[in-house]
């Protein structure tokens, strides 16, 4: 027989669900929630609701939003012929943050992951090679992780790429800014001495 | 608590919590093993690329009695895959190699072989040729788990196989003469067969240099994966990913 009564039962199963909660924060959440006001309750609910029937990808460029085109898209602020490809949706709120890149983005949803059999047909790129083939881009940046998947991806991405006219870049890899030479290890020492650059 | 060190390869890693990695080890000590990564996810400033899989690293870790998962202290990157270009097809490769071991190593069994094996089929990997360390990796891999059939004999007859044609069957535990063979066999031609038997005389850096030619080696890399994959009773993911990237 379950400790709690059936609706809030069910709320603690849904909310363990969600990435990082186990049991103990699924029972701390599920008490705020019966003990908050009938008001915020509904909004909590609406907005849950609302992402998933309101929230689509953008045909452009696979980011996710609200109106299609998206926002970077269809803005007549943006260099249309810059695109930065990277893995998430989330990893653009970190290019953002720069203030530095005023180009459009495009959304891989993933990397190659030969572990997981993720191959390139498994990659969102069609619309990315549209927007290359019709000429509307001059440089590809491909800000995808430095991981083995994210090289795998970025080296096969930059092999369907390759043509007379389009620049395509790898974002720079090497030391954390603030952090110490002292304690990077070979492989993030040995990129960031291969990305060195004339000053 | 005992705190251990050894040579480790990394297999793979799983999320764990909000912001820990699961990782599994093939140790050199002790075989394979699973730790705990605490913040791995959050901070890269204690594992940096180290718990990229097929990472050589050095690792030391906790060993907690009673407990199955080990913590994983740190890890120092004594070679690293992303120190070469990393390629979809050397992708799929290492991704093979950590798949393998990871299902047909037991845990905390040391086991040398394999693991030299393992480094120098990795090292063997940063050349622009994938299938002849593949090839060299399964067939060994096959013959150190105990698994591979004796190539010379059919497993019905007994008769010799040596200079005549050879088949094999998905289901079938070892090769059958062209009178044994079982309905939808596929073939397993003499020059794979004889590949097979250089390959157990000499190690993976005698064939670097070697030519290989397209599709060298296919049927008996189909073999041996078939006969991994009886045993363990699954598929390999990157089996399939490598029979797209061979066309």
């Amino acid at each position: 027989m379950s400790r709690f009564a059936e609706p809030l039962a069910r709320l603690i199963e849904e909310l363990k669900k969600l990435p990082g909660i186990g049991s103990k924060s699924a029972q701390r959440l599920a008490f705020h929630i019966l003990r908050s006001s009938n008001e915020d309750a509904d909004a909590l609910a609406i907005a849950v609701r609302d992402v998933k029937a309101s929230l689509v990808l953008c045909s452009e460029c696979n980011n996710i939003t609200d109106v299609d085109p998206c926002v970077y898209c269809s803005s007549a602020t943006r260099n249309l012929r810059q695109v930065c490809v990277v893995e998430e949706p989330t990893n653009i709120a970190s290019i953002e943050k720069t203030k530095h890149f005023n180009g459009v983005y495009h959304v891989l949803h993933g990397t190659l992951s030969p572990l997981h059999g993720i191959g390139p047909e498994q990659l969102r790129i069609s619309n990315l090679m549209r927007r290359v083939e019709s000429n509307q881009v001059d440089e590809v940046i491909i800000a995808t992780n430095p991981t083995v998947e994210g090289e795998a991806t970025a080296t096969y991405l930059s092999g369907r790429l390759r043509r007379p006219g389009l620049r395509v870049t790898r974002i720079a890899m090497g030391i954390p800014v603030g952090s110490d030479i002292e304690y990077a290890d070979e492989i993030t020492m040995l990129k960031a001495m291969q990305g060195r650059h004339d000053l | 608590m005992a705190s251990k060190e050894s040579d480790a390869i990394v297999l793979r890693t799983y999320p764990l919590r909000e912001s820990d990695l699961l990782v599994t080890l093939f140790t050199r000590l002790e075989g394979k093993v699973r730790g705990v990564a605490k913040a791995a996810k959050r901070s890269k400033r204690r594992f940096g690329g180290a718990l990229e899989p097929l990472t050589l690293v050095h690792a030391h870790y906790d060993v907690r009695e009673g407990h199955e998962l080990n913590r994983l202290d740190s890890c120092e990157v004594l070679e690293s895959p992303l120190a070469q270009e990393v390629s979809y097809p050397r992708a799929v490769a290492l991704g093979h190699v950590a798949e393998v071991l990871d299902e047909l190593l037991p845990d905390h069994e040391a086991n040398d072989a394999a693991f030299r094996l393992s480094l120098a089929v990795i090292a063997a990997l940063r050349g622009p040729n994938i299938w002849m360390p593949i090839t060299y990796f399964d067939l060994w891999m096959a013959r150190l788990s105990g698994y591979l059939p004796d190539l010379s004999t059919c497993m019905v007859c007994d008769g010799p196989l040596n200079g005549s044609r050879a088949f094999f069957h998905a289901l079938a535990d070892g090769l059958m003469c062209p009178a044994d063979k079982r309905l939808a066999s596929s073939e397993i031609s003499v020059a794979s067969r004889g590949l097979a038997e250089l390959m157990f005389r000499a190690p993976v850096d005698a064939f670097t240099g070697m030519p290989w030619a397209s599709g060298q080696g296919a049927d008996l890399r189909k073999f041996l994966i078939q006969t991994l994959q009886r045993h363990i009773e699954k598929k390999f993911v990157t089996a399939g990913m490598l029979e797209k990237i061979a066309g």
